[in-house]
């Protein structure tokens, strides 16, 4: 059905990416792209999508066969430019973050998923027949009415990936399709391209680690720093060795260089953090400011803003690592944001590394607290990588010079030297987590406060991090992070507190220290 | 509970226009009182939600009155009928006259204009937009403004608490304000350009470069009679103003 | 040819009557009201004025975008939404801190300096069109604003980004030009009402027995100078700050080097080279 067969592929004077790389997808057929960052596994799904970058600079020698038709590119300027409408009548494209792909301008999911055909000019009855039967398919028949722009994340997914299947195409492509989503929402999603597949649809996902569970008969392509590292099906993937390229198996635990698990606490430890009989409300019941929105996107309708916290106690040591989980608005967010100011106690009271949370402003307790927000791309703004490190140190009162020195030697500890120039926004998703990490290590506050931390890493990164916070812990630092990844949480946090509608669930966590 | 909608938002829009020309036309106190009393404020009572038109006006041309009267009212060189000499200000007759009738003015203005953007549902224009056959970019580019706005606001909330997180602290000076501007606008403009350059891959594969009419998921809310009430509207206003300009001294 | 293909085709082109048409009501509103109209605001409150205000400057502002939508590629269209959402957005905050500047052209000077002049002349007017929704006192200023995206655009265009000391003396220039033509429409539709601080200035100088329309200009000198010195600042610390992909993917921004050296090519011994893979990143 298509047939991509990659000669080289180069961003500007970069590497070259995808030598002697092909790949055939047929009907019904379900392929794995799985790479860690860097693995060129974006550069695949797009070539497959019809985007071969010639307007914005990039070479791609090669050819791609689309039902028989084939399309030979040279890497030259008088290649064939794709024509991306008759293109993704026949082979959709999701790209990573369902935000850019929303056409921002449909107040209703229904709209939006015919705003494709609409722009090809699909007569209105025909239009409503075309979105009630795609809607169906991917049971969103309920949401049709909603605003595509306040969905969870799962729905948000289904939403675009509705908007992309609607002419029916042949392949579908996505790429992470299921990054910061919870098992419930990846369900729905897998159910959703299961039923594609069912109907004779070509599908390809690009995953950063093989998944744990896939549909019957799944391929596997992996790609290791833009090379083929194997090719067949999943079964033998998962016996082939890949976790050497840094492709691992999602939910495996994370393997930390340094040594096992966290070291036992000292019972003597001074505590770094308590929180006592905490109660909290958001402002506005109609999503307001809502900083824990589940990924990143807009809050879930239903309930925006997440739920408020009643009566919540925690306490860690220096030492101590402590996962929060618990279910999407079940306040997680919501009481790490109280650790560091982001939100203030309605009742109750919180104190960190010594310091009660008052009224102080949020920004003079970064010293003591780091933060790792979900979204780390709110959180950078310099031009390189060296200066977004320096900025912590620099705002604790550094001098200019020991501040880049500080950096530098964050930057190297962790592997990163060699990206210091670079602009935090050229990198990869994977690596800009890790610059933002770079920040908090930096800064060196005694508190860790991590929101989501592995979400979207790969096998090698989610590793680094584990060890990064048992050191932090080893050299007297306390860690609370909110994950939904139970393997990480398993291999690295003293306890885990469990929460459910804003309270401490009791029973099976153990109470606070 | 929103006011049912009987007319396309294109017939709305179109006779809250015209009714701000004839205000600026007939250019009479009179006038303007009259359809500020019997025009303005009927329909915002009627509108469903009084409370949130009525305050968004009084937010919108409240301060613009008062500071418009202190500066007509105390600062009016050319007035002759001086009511208060306070030194450098003055307080004339013309000056306060001169503020009440550009008050009213405004007030009309921003209060039909107001009253009827708020009761007008986007969607349905951009839909009415499409079925007219309008520009299909003007379309889009309206409608996606709209849209992003509640949309960038949140986004700089959020980023503001991440730079907070961060250590920012805004002090009170203006080189801090300007600081804290910046450093709150450049990840906000780089995520919503990473989203546009993102966007303008999906508007290409979604054929938003297709030749040809668009059309619209929702109904048509326009009928041929509307269309023929707004050009008698159009005709009636331009030649009655013709007359009016003329006729009047 | 394949039918995946598209065969090379030529732009279309802008519609230049409207593009030149817009432009001259615009001008002739503006000639108009400052040579004709100036004695009719000591009498009396001014019909015609307020008219013409109104028809022409709106009119003019509605030709210039139907002139030159047309003309733009998706990818300038994409950014325009995103400019006009910033400026209002920003607006909005400036005006109810009731400042003396407006920081409500940050997104037309954005979009003008990476997209073009004629992006951000339309940017410019719909942006006061759309806001005019929310406020519609924003509503008749939309040809100052569609003059200043175009202006805007220009400067980059002849270089006013290559330079950081060179931005703030380009907004210098463009903000004078354009409180000469804001200044007109606040006097003849509002009686110069406006801001607390934009007001205070005006009262100075009608203490001084300044008419109204020149006391005004006066004012929209100042304030629009400092206002788009400002704007022009931030913007220019914003497009530094853009990773260099980001710039490079506007043609315009690109085949002028807007920003200099800093797009034109890779910064030397840039770790750009870095395999880039999945980026949420502008690859």
């Amino acid at each position: 059905m298509i047939t991509l067969e990659s000669g080289s592929f180069a961003y500007d004077d970069g590497p070259t990416l995808l030598p002697d790389v092909t790949l055939a997808v047929g009907p019904g057929e379900y392929v794995i792209v799985a790479g860690a960052s860097g693995s060129g596994k974006t550069t695949l799904a797009r070539l497959l999508a019809g985007q071969t970058g010639g307007d914005a600079g990039s070479s791609f020698r090669g050819a791609i066969t689309l039902d028989g038709e084939t399309v030979r590119f040279d890497g030259a300027s008088t290649d064939p430019r794709i024509d991306a409408a008759a293109w993704s009548a026949r082979v959709a494209y999701v790209a990573q973050g369902g935000w850019g792909q929303l056409s921002m301008m449909s107040a209703t999911v229904g709209e939006e998923i015919a705003f494709g055909p609409a722009n090809r000019g699909v007569p209105a009855g025909e239009l409503r027949r075309l979105v009630t039967e795609v809607a169906a398919a991917l049971r969103l028949t309920d949401l049709l009415h909603r605003d595509p722009r306040r969905l969870s994340g799962g729905q948000l997914q289904r939403t675009v990936i509705a908007s992309a299947v609607v002419q029916r195409p042949r392949v579908l492509v996505l790429d992470e399709p299921f990054q910061g989503l919870d098992d419930d929402a990846a369900q729905d999603v897998a159910a959703a391209l299961a039923g594609l597949r069912r109907d004779g649809t070509g599908v390809v996902v690009c995953e950063p680690m093989l998944p744990r569970t896939a549909p019957q008969g799944a391929r596997v392509l992996a790609l290791a720093e833009g090379r083929r590292v194997f090719d067949g099906p999943l079964v033998e993937a998962r016996r082939a060795g890949l976790p050497r390229y840094g492709i691992g198996t999602a939910g495996d635990p994370p393997r930390p260089e340094q040594g096992a698990g966290p070291a036992p606490v000292d019972p003597s430890a001074p505590e770094l953090v308590a929180v006592a009989r905490v109660s909290f409300r958001h402002a506005h019941d109609g999503g307001g400011p809502a900083g824990d929105a589940p990924d990143g996107h807009a809050p879930d309708g239903g309930r925006a803003g997440g739920a408020g916290l009643s009566g919540v106690d925690l306490s860690v040591r220096a030492g101590e690592i402590v996962a929060v989980r618990g279910p999407n608005g079940s306040g997680k967010s919501t009481l790490l944001q109280h650790l560091n100011g982001l939100h203030r106690a309605d009742a109750g009271a919180v104190t960190v590394g010594g310091l009660p949370i008052l009224r102080q402003p949020t920004g003079t307790l970064a010293a003591t607290v780091g933060y790792l927000f979900q979204d780390t791309d709110q959180q950078l703004f310099e031009r390189t990588v060296l200066r977004e490190v320096a900025y912590g140190p620099r705002a604790a009162g550094l001098a200019k010079d020991d501040a880049a020195r500080r950096a530098v030697e964050v930057l190297e500890a962790m592997g990163l030297g060699s990206l210091a120039r670079s602009h935090p926004y050229e990198l990869g998703f994977v690596q800009r987590r890790l610059v933002a990490v770079a920040c908090l290590l930096a800064t060196g506050p005694p508190v860790w406060v991590l929101d989501e931390p592995t979400a979207g890493l790969d096998g090698p990164t989610r590793s680094m991090l584990a060890g990064l916070l048992v050191q932090r812990a080893g050299e007297g630092g306390a860690v609370v992070l909110a994950t939904h990844d139970a393997s990480f949480a398993d291999a690295v946090a003293h306890r885990t507190v469990w929460l459910e509608a804003g309270r401490v669930r009791t029973g099976d966590a153990a109470p606070g220290a | 509970m929103p006011r049912r909608r009987i007319y396309d938002p294109l017939t709305e829009l179109l006779a809250a226009v015209l009714l701000v020309v004839l205000v600026l036309v007939v250019n009479r106190w009179e006038f303007s009182l009259a359809v500020l009393v019997l025009g303005v404020l009927p329909a915002v009572l009627l509108s469903g939600r009084p409370r949130q038109i009525g305050l968004a006006i009084a937010l919108v041309t409240g301060p613009l009155l008062v500071s418009s009267l202190l500066l007509h009212g105390l600062f009016f060189p050319e007035g002759r009928t001086v009511l208060a000499d306070l030194g450098i200000a003055r307080v004339t007759a013309e000056g306060l006259s001169f503020a009440a009738l550009m008050g009213l003015r405004m007030g009309v203005f921003s209060g039909v204009l107001l009253t009827a953007a708020m009761t007008l549902d986007v969607p349905e224009l951009l839909a009415s937009m499409t079925h007219r056959g309008w520009n299909r970019k003007l379309v889009f580019v309206v409608g996606s403004a709209v849209g992003l706005i509640p949309h960038v606001a949140l986004r700089g909330q959020r980023i503001t608490r991440a730079q907070q997180a961060r250590g920012l602290v805004v002090g009170r000076g203006p080189l801090s304000r300007f600081r804290a501007l910046l450093t709150v606008l450049t990840p906000l403009v780089i995520g919503l350009l990473v989203d546009a350059s993102e966007r303008n891959r999906m508007l290409e594969a979604r054929g938003f470069s297709s030749p040809g009419v668009r059309t619209s998921y929702l109904p048509d809310t326009d009928s041929p009679r509307q269309r023929l009430v707004r050009r008698c509207m159009v005709a009636a206003v331009a030649v009655f103003s013709t007359v009016w300009l003329v006729a009047s001294p | 040819m394949s039918s995946l293909t598209l065969a090379p085709t030529a732009r279309q082109r802008p519609r230049r009557l409207l593009i030149g048409l817009g432009g001259a009501l615009i001008a002739a509103t503006y000639l108009f009201l400052v040579t004709v109209q100036p004695v009719e605001i000591a009498g009396g409150v001014g019909s015609a004025a307020s008219l013409v205000t109104l028809f022409g400057f709106l009119g003019g502002g509605a030709l210039l975008v139907g002139g030159i939508l047309p003309m733009l590629s998706t990818s300038s269209l994409v950014v325009m939404p995103l400019g006009i959402a910033l400026n209002i957005a920003i607006g909005q905050i400036a005006g109810s801190l009731g400042m003396q500047i407006y920081l409500d052209a940050i997104g037309t000077v954005l979009v003008a300096v990476l997209a073009g002049p004629a992006a951000g002349a339309a940017t410019g007017a719909l942006s006061n069109a759309i806001w005019g929704l929310f406020n519609p006192f924003a509503l008749p200023f939309a040809a100052g604003a569609a003059l200043i995206g175009l202006l805007a655009g220009l400067a980059a265009r002849y270089g006013a980004f290559r330079r950081v000391y060179l931005a703030p003396a380009a907004g210098l220039v463009v903000g004078a030009v354009g409180g000469l033509v804001a200044a007109p429409v606040a006097v003849f539709m509002f009686g110069a009402a406006g801001t607390f601080g934009t007001n205070a200035i005006i009262a100075v100088f009608r203490s001084m027995g300044d008419k109204l329309l020149v006391a005004a200009t006066k004012q929209g000198l100042l304030s629009d100078s400092l206002d788009k010195i400002v704007v022009f600042v931030i913007v220019a610390l914003i497009v530094y700050a853009l990773p260099p992909r980001a710039v490079r993917q506007f043609p315009f921004a690109r085949t002028h080097r807007v920003l200099g050296q800093r797009t034109a090519s890779e910064p030397a011994g840039g770790p750009a080279a870095t395999v880039r893979g999945d980026g949420a990143g502008i690859a």
